[in-house]
């Protein structure tokens, strides 16, 4: 237990000295203040119009101005946004070892191998889930801010379930990219991968296979093309939950018995 | 006898490739053991085996007499390393990396980093980040990491890389230090031979792959050949003094000779030179360094 403290104490302060918390921070706020200016546009979509903001598109891209709507927006981004900057705090955390020549340091030593794996899932567990929860708080201080009609706290809580649900369906999916920054000993292998993975549920999504494909399951779970109950099954989350355990499972083989040469 | 370091039959292929090839390797406790090769001879690759990071193909590998586990799991609480160039995480600085080797080992004191850094005088940078320091700093810091926890064992590649001159010197005083007063044992790769010559008990060769030759330092000194130089005024009028000896022209023009008898009484080659009208304004008996034996040797293993 004690080793795990400490590796858990020594990732969260290579995290800590990091810069990249704060972009993925910057980055993911993108998405509540672009819905706030969605609700903007939609509320008034002819002052809006003579601002030189296109309100037809925003219509198109989100529908009307309330508070449902306004989180149906926030939940989609953290399906889309989140696969792909969750994922790269992933392959931050393990791709960093071999861009730094580090992995071999990590190797040889009292503290297993396992426990020092353990300790980077649990830090992206913990920062990608405190990222949803930071994107959930920012986007109620920006509608109350834009004033959206329709709140209520059952839609509240409602909503906190769609987004933080979304956000753990995308971290639970996480470990695959973990495996592939291991494999590819790097950032660019996991990150090909991650963009694959992005544009192939959208082709899952499109051909009617979204609810058995895990990377589309985050995206329909957020009610991005309908209701969740329609679009999603029980085996959703199982295939979900199978492709979790196969990712930890093949990077925790990996660490432990794969060649390090380098 | 309990080595600190026994491979058996240790090979490493890939596909076809052998990187190592039925190496046996038996370092005693307490000594200085120097490993060396040319660059691709399986070093590293040896190196990396015996700390459980890459899995032999054949053969088993002990380090201080526990057999290597599935996961690399070894003694390594006793065990200090540094594996090719020497690592750390850029943004963090000095003290912030040794704190994270010294929390990996599991040693619950801070003052161990300070002790550390001291030794190896980068105290001055304890708060420089890594990334920003010159490369014979990142030795050090590399090398305190491996020194951090007081190992039994320390398995060091090439340790004298990217030293000044004075830092080769103390490094190699500490590294003696650790062997003779702490009963250290070390095990090191290293393409600094003169280095090697001043260090080490026991000299082990490897060559693509294979350990060639294994020996202790005495027995290098009586396996390196000699050779008597001559220089006179007037080379010709030598030669042929020297007829009836062996003798060939170096690259400076000078004469050599690795006859015997000529070896072991340098004065007749003297007399006849005298006598012939060529005296010898330098005669000296040289010994072959390190690196000329070494070339020897792997270059006869490659014919």
């Amino acid at each position: 237990m004690n080793n795990f403290l400490s590796a858990l104490w020594i990732e969260t302060l290579k995290m800590r000295r990091s810069k990249v918390p704060l972009f993925t921070a910057i980055g993911f706020s993108i998405a509540p203040l672009v819905g706030g200016l969605l609700m903007i546009i939609l509320k008034d979509p002819e002052a809006a119009r003579s601002m030189g903001l296109i309100s037809t598109k925003a219509q198109m891209l989100a529908g009307v101005a309330d508070w449902p709507t306004y989180f149906n927006v926030l939940a989609q981004a953290v399906a889309v946004g989140g696969a792909i900057l969750f994922a790269i705090i992933t392959i931050w955390v393990f791709g960093r070892e071999f861009s730094d020549r580090t992995a071999k340091e990590l190797l040889a030593l009292p503290t297993s191998r396992e426990t020092i794996i353990s300790a980077k899932f649990v830090v992206i567990a913990v920062w990608t889930f405190v990222l949803s929860l930071f994107i959930f708080g920012l986007g109620l201080v920006v509608g109350k801010l834009v004033v959206i009609p329709g709140w209520s706290m059952g839609l509240l809580q409602t909503s906190f379930v769609d987004v933080l649900g979304t956000a753990l369906l995308v971290i639970a999916m996480l470990p695959i990219v973990a495996f592939a920054a291991s494999i590819g000993r790097g950032y660019m292998p996991p990150f090909g991968w991650t963009i694959f993975t992005v544009v192939m549920a959208q082709v899952a999504v499109i051909t009617g296979w979204g609810d058995w494909f895990p990377w589309s399951v985050p995206a329909l779970f957020s009610g991005a093309i309908g209701p969740r109950a329609e679009q999603l099954g029980i085996h959703s989350y199982v295939i979900v939950i199978l492709f979790s355990i196969i990712g930890l499972v093949a990077t925790y083989y990996w660490w432990r018995n794969a060649d390090q040469t380098r | 006898m309990n080595y600190a370091i026994e491979t058996n039959g240790l090979s490493k292929f890939y596909g076809d490739v052998f990187a190592v090839n039925k190496v046996n390797l038996r370092v005693k406790r307490g000594e200085i053991y120097s490993f060396l090769g040319l660059n691709g001879a399986g070093k590293t690759t040896t190196i990396r085996a015996l700390l459980g990071m890459i899995r032999p193909s054949e053969g088993n590998v002990k380090v201080l007499g526990q057999a290597l586990g599935p996961g690399g799991r070894g003694p390594w609480a006793r065990v200090g390393h540094l594996v090719e160039s020497p690592c750390a995480y850029p943004d963090l600085s000095v003290r912030e990396n040794l704190d994270i080797a010294r929390r990996l080992h599991g040693i619950r004191n801070p003052k161990v980093v300070d002790d550390v850094m001291n030794k190896l005088t980068i105290a001055s940078y304890s708060n420089r980040k890594a990334g920003t320091l010159s490369s014979g700093n990142f030795q050090r810091l590399g090398l305190a990491r491996a020194l951090l926890h007081n190992p039994e064992l320390l398995i060091l590649d090439e340790p004298s890389n990217a030293l000044d001159p004075a830092g080769i010197v103390e490094i190699r005083e500490l590294l003696i230090s650790l062997a003779r007063e702490h009963e250290t044992t070390i095990f090191m790769s290293s393409h600094i031979l003169t280095e090697v010559n001043l260090l080490a008990d026991r000299i082990g060769i490897i060559h693509e792959g294979s350990l060639i030759e294994e020996l202790d330092a005495a027995r290098l000194e009586e396996l390196r050949s000699q050779r008597l130089v001559i220089d006179t005024r007037d080379l010709s009028k030598a030669r042929e003094a020297l007829a009836s000896f062996e003798v060939t022209t170096l690259a400076d023009g000078r004469l050599a000779t690795n006859d015997p008898r000529a070896i072991a009484s340098p004065e007749l080659i003297a007399t006849l030179l005298v006598n012939a009208g060529a005296p010898p304004i330098h005669l000296a008996i040289e010994q072959e360094n390190l690196e000329e034996y070494f070339l020897r040797l792997t270059e006869s293993n490659n014919e």
